[in-house]
């Protein structure tokens, strides 16, 4: 009886409990997208790190993976002895420089990965046939690459690195046939990426580029103590740079504050608009029927029953505000993302407003329990209200 | 100069070396690894590469980059044989600036030289300011449309609080109208109301964000140890806020007095009692 | 015969610009079980600020009320509240129904707080109001009903968990003669069936149909 009396004094007022549910509701599309936003990124960065199963990433102490030009020196010798550490299944070295293809009379700029074909982490084959170790004939195109070269599998391509503008010609070029498309799995959108072999790469990158990797990605073994491999890993390269998906995450994070910050802000602003709208209707509502509320006092309706009918009322809002609240928050997710993932450089994977069960339930619980306390005063107030008093004022 | 890394190690004074490396710190590193000018560092291309031995002779504070900000990265400078040595890359830059004589186009200019380069290509400054403001752009658009949300979030909360306000006022409209006064003079002290509340309002909010604006730059700017400035409270941006508020707390005040004028006086007593 | 209620020495002041402003002034009074008693005076004199007391809406300045025996000065809100819906039943001048509710739902409302099942608390509000003479009219919104029609609801909401006794502050003011005459009517229905009445009211046909008129000027009992 408490809820149907609760809805139906709330559809007394049909514009204004309408407009309430409205404000709660954007109140709770804002707070979801904040809570979406807050550790978005880092999910989504999380996972791509781990989706092929490579825990660590070996780099130049210092710095983040392709996040400088800087690349570690005598690689195979490093590859060998991370290889030998205990718990360590694989270690594969990946080497990023730029290349050029020959392309309708001009030279097309390249992003272009040497892997160790046994041990790569960095893409995902879609068509066609993987590169094989030792493999010096044959290159892996993404499909930024293959649209604009208008390339196929089986056609083949003229590879040239080492620019030299006194000769005007270049110091190194190679054909090569396209044996696979694949899905680069860090690049950013419509990156040119191509990959090749590791040896490859260093031939046409230039002689400073011999024995050298951008990164090592590392695999642990299943059951593995991570923690036990990065420390060891620490303990014998100590002028590298050792970092776990976390540690990578964590540092990702750092670069990120500002997003964590906004949405904290956000988000409270988003809470205490819906603790003073719904605050206000309930306590308005509530000055308009102390009378009422008097009566029932008096005829013996205890203070816990007139505080749950407040509250029910407030919660009246807040339900199906917040439910409105959702969709219309994952519908502006989803353009503030397109805003955000537009971010030169950003790997397209990635996404900032991630929406999993428990982030929606997160923005579901605190709505819920704001909606709560909101009505908590005006319920108080109405259910404290002297109730002699207040039917001697209520009389003509 | 290419943007290696260099790992930069510390060590106490020590006495000058034959052919002692120059190099220009930053304030912020100079700050937060306690080094003075004349003070000696090592600088390595990488963790593991071969030691120099370097000068501090100047403590720079470089241009407030808001593209770089977030990376703490801390920028030095040396004379460019010196870092092309220890790069191991002699004869090697990642640009070069190009000064034009007074009067020469420099469109045309950047056209001559790309159709003789081999190699690399001419930008004027322009487009490489407006390709790595790109980041700022995404920032700014996401900020606008922040701004758009809570705009329209502030129109319906106005319009429900005016709705709120305005009705608890209906007793006192249905005497007024009672005892002869018009329609429109009450509409117009509801306004009045309304817009007093908008004004108020404004100006509170302006007072507040100049508060907040203030709160922000002192923070980042301490934060990031720079002089950039993170929240500019422009007189535009300020006074578009305070007509955007105005705007919407009158419309949202004449929508609300609207209903509860034409609303007979009669059922408003009623619903009041 | 059983006392219902008795009230001793009772006094109630107000502070009114600074100053005390005595409402009740000593007042002492019993009621007996079946008795309809009827408090008349002038605006002013005290009247309804004595039902408030003896009702357990508002608290005296000094003196005691007691119903079958319990001292509502010892007992917590909780327990006046709980003696209030089981013991007491109230009609107002102004009716004070709930308007979101039908005249069914508003006689239940008592019986749903005290637990009673829905569908015995449905079968009591509907006997109750075909008791009063409105049993066409359970599914109508209060505000639907017209003023003779909306007292009658209170009457039967009163009645809803067989009160020890009923207390009616002016239940004709807000009603025209004619409709006041059918209350009139009821509420000598009420006492002939053996309820316990106290009316307070300016009405002088009411007072007139009331075993005991209690005459109250300047809050104190003249007559």
């Amino acid at each position: 009886m408490k809820g149907s009396w609760a809805l139906r004094d709330l559809l007394r007022h049909p514009v204004r409990s309408g407009l309430a549910l409205l404000g709660v509701a954007i109140s709770a599309a804002l707070l979801l997208d904040m809570v979406l936003l807050s550790g978005g990124i880092e999910r989504s960065f999380e996972k791509l790190l781990l989706s092929r199963g490579y825990q660590v990433r070996v780099s130049p102490k210092g710095t983040l993976p392709f996040d400088t030009e800087a690349t570690l020196g005598n690689a195979a010798q490093i590859v060998a002895g991370i290889r030998s550490t205990p718990g360590v299944v694989q270690a594969g070295p990946v080497l990023g420089a730029s290349l050029f293809a020959r392309h309708d009379g001009a030279l097309l700029p390249l992003v272009a990965y040497g892997i160790d074909p046994t041990a790569q982490g960095i893409y995902v084959l879609e068509d066609g046939r993987d590169l094989s170790l030792g493999d010096s004939t044959h290159v892996l195109l993404g499909k930024p690459v293959a649209r604009r070269l208008g390339a196929k599998l089986g056609d083949t391509l003229v590879l040239v690195g080492r620019l030299d503008p006194e000769v005007a010609a270049p110091a190194r070029s190679v054909k090569v046939v396209v044996s696979g498309l694949v899905h680069f799995l860090y690049d950013a959108k419509d990156q040119p990426s191509i990959a090749l072999t590791l040896p490859m790469v260093q031939g046409l990158g230039g002689p400073h580029l011999v024995d050298r990797a951008s990164v090592i990605l590392v695999r642990a073994a299943d059951g593995a103590d991570t923690g036990a491999v990065v420390t060891q890993l620490r303990q014998t390269f100590p002028k590298l740079g050792v970092n776990t998906v976390g540690d990578l995450v964590a540092k990702f994070r750092e670069r990120l504050a500002y997003f964590r910050q906004l949405s904290l802000i956000l988000g409270s602003i988003a809470l205490i608009v819906t603790v003073l709208l719904v605050g206000t209707l309930l306590a308005i509502t509530v000055n308009e029927r102390l009378g009422e509320i008097a009566t029932m006092r008096a005829i013996g309706i205890s203070r816990t029953t007139v505080i749950a009918q407040v509250v029910t009322q407030g919660l009246l809002l807040v339900v199906p505000g917040g439910v409105l609240g959702i969709f219309l928050g994952l519908g502006t997710a989803r353009w503030l993302d397109a805003i955000l993932t537009s971010f030169p450089g950003l790997p397209a994977a990635i996404s900032f407003f991630v929406a999993e069960p428990r982030q929606l339930t997160i923005a579901a619980l605190t709505l819920l329990v704001t909606g709560l306390l909101a009505g908590v005063p005006p319920a108080w107030r109405a259910a404290n209200a002297p109730i002699a008093a207040t039917l001697r004022s209520d009389a003509p | 100069m290419n943007r290696f890394l260099l790992a930069l190690l510390i060590c106490a004074p020590l006495p000058l070396r034959a052919q002692l490396l120059e190099i220009a710190v930053e304030r912020r590193f100079a700050d937060d690894a306690k080094v003075h000018i004349g003070d000696t560092v090592w600088i390595a291309a990488s963790a593991d590469a071969p030691e120099h031995a370097a000068r501090v002779v100047a403590v720079t504070e470089p241009a407030a980059d808001p593209a770089t900000i977030m990376r703490r990265d801390y920028r030095v400078r040396l004379h460019l044989p010196d870092l092309a040595a220890i790069l191991g890359q002699p004869d090697r830059v990642d640009r070069f600036g190009v000064g034009l004589e007074p009067g020469v186009d420099p469109d045309s200019a950047a056209e001559r030289l790309n159709r003789v380069a081999f190699g690399y290509q001419v930008f004027r400054s322009s487009e490489i300011a407006s390709q790595s403001s790109t980041t700022f752009l995404v920032v700014s658009r996401f900020h606008r449309a922040i701004a758009i949300i809570s705009i329209l979030a502030s129109a319906v909360f106005l319009l429900c609080l005016m709705v709120l306000k305005v009705e608890e006022r209906r007793l006192d409209v249905a005497v007024l109208r009672f005892t002869g006064i018009s329609r429109r003079t009450v509409f117009r002290s509801l306004l009045l109301e309304a817009m007093v509340v908008a004004v108020a309002g404004a100006l509170l909010g302006t007072g507040i964000a100049a508060v907040a604006s203030a709160i922000v730059n002192w923070y980042y700017q301490r934060t990031f140890s720079t002089a950039l400035i993170f929240s500019l409270l422009q007189w535009r941006t300020i006074l578009f806020a305070v007509v955007l508020s105005i705007v919407l707390g009158l419309g949202a005040g004449s929508l609300a007095a609207w209903r509860l004028v034409r609303t007979p006086p009669l059922t408003l007593w009623r619903r009041a009692g | 015969m059983t006392t219902v209620l008795a009230a001793q020495d009772l006094e109630k002041r107000y502070p009114l610009h600074g100053q005390d402003v005595a409402a009740l002034r000593g007042v002492t009074l019993s009621i007996e079980q079946g008795e309809y008693v009827a408090i008349v005076g002038p605006s002013g004199s005290g009247k309804s600020t004595l039902l408030t007391l003896l009702g357990g809406l508002d608290t005296p300045t000094a003196g005691t009320v007691r119903i079958l025996g319990t001292s509502l000065g010892e007992l917590d809100d909780r327990k006046l509240t709980r003696l209030r819906l089981e013991r007491i039943g109230f009609i107002f001048q102004r009716f004070h129904l709930l308007p979101v509710l039908t005249a069914r739902e508003n006689v239940e409302l008592p019986l749903a707080e005290r637990g009673v099942g829905v569908a015995e608390r449905r079968a009591r509000a509907e006997e109750l109001l075909a008791y009063v003479g409105l049993a066409t009219r359970t599914h109508h919104r209060a505000t639907q009903l017209s003023g003779g029609e909306m007292q009658r609801v209170a009457i039967a909401r009163a009645l809803a968990n067989g009160p020890a006794i009923v207390l009616a502050d002016e239940p004709t003011g807000e009603l025209d003669a004619a409709t006041g005459k059918e209350i009139l009517a009821l509420f000598r229905r009420l006492h002939n069936d053996g309820t316990t009445l106290v009316v307070v009211t300016h009405d002088d046909q009411l007072a007139a149909e009331a075993g005991r008129v209690i005459r109250m000027l300047d809050g104190r009992i003249v007559a």
